[in-house]
């Protein structure tokens, strides 16, 4: 049963966070936009330069910072969703893995498909998105 | 385990919202916890029972343990 005080409005603690959050991901997701653009026109990643890998690596930093941004989330928020961001996280790592194994298989039995790395990676970061979207709307 | 946190707080006159700021947590924990989906650490429960100025036990109770049964055997 709900009342005229259980509005969906968000408190302000959790206001803060949400913002804080923003200010940590946005960096670091306009930097991977960027740099992949960057990559995109400069890194001749089909050429046979040594520097091609170096470029090809250059995505990795503002990766790495989304993660930090994941990361210092974790810690700033309450312990239920702290539950709640973990289950999310754990559903992505099982489905990567799982897929991992499917396609490791596959790769096995000769099946020679290049996009397998970010087969594991999609299927990672949907079952993510979609378990902790399910977990949040509980 | 069940709780009175909802008719406490609107006893107050609070929002869940207010409550949550009260207590640093979000809106979304204290539903969770109003509906019993989640049941809070030993810290946050003893920080809504200070905030409710009421013992933690008759704030919270375990509603799959039969009274005067708690830590014996069942048979």
């Amino acid at each position: 049963m709900t009342s005229d005080l259980d509005t969906a409005r968000r408190s302000a603690g959790g206001r803060s966070r949400a913002t804080a959050y923003l200010r940590d991901f946005l960096p670091g997701i306009l930097g991977y936009i960027v740099v992949l653009a960057l990559v995109g026109a400069f890194g001749d990643l089909d050429g046979e330069t040594p520097t091609r890998f170096g470029w090809a690596m250059l995505p990795v930093v503002p990766a790495v910072w989304l993660g930090w941004a994941v990361l210092r989330h974790l810690r700033r928020v309450d312990e239920y969703e702290q539950v709640v961001l973990l289950r999310g996280l754990s559903v992505g790592f099982a489905v990567a893995m799982l897929a991992a194994v499917v396609l490791g298989m596959l790769a096995v039995a000769g099946l020679d498909l290049l996009i397998a790395p970010w087969l594991v990676f999609a299927a990672g970061m949907t079952s993510w998105a979609v378990a902790t979207g399910i977990l949040n709307a509980r | 385990m069940r709780n009175s946190l909802r008719p406490l707080r609107e006893e107050r006159g609070w929002s869940q919202a207010a409550l949550a700021d009260l207590l640093g947590v979000s809106r979304q924990t204290v539903n969770a916890l109003e509906t019993g989906r989640y049941d809070p650490s030993l810290p946050l429960a003893f920080r809504i029972a200070a905030l409710f100025e009421r013992p933690i036990e008759s704030l919270f109770h375990p509603d799959d343990v039969l009274s005067g049964t708690v830590g014996q055997e069942r048979g």
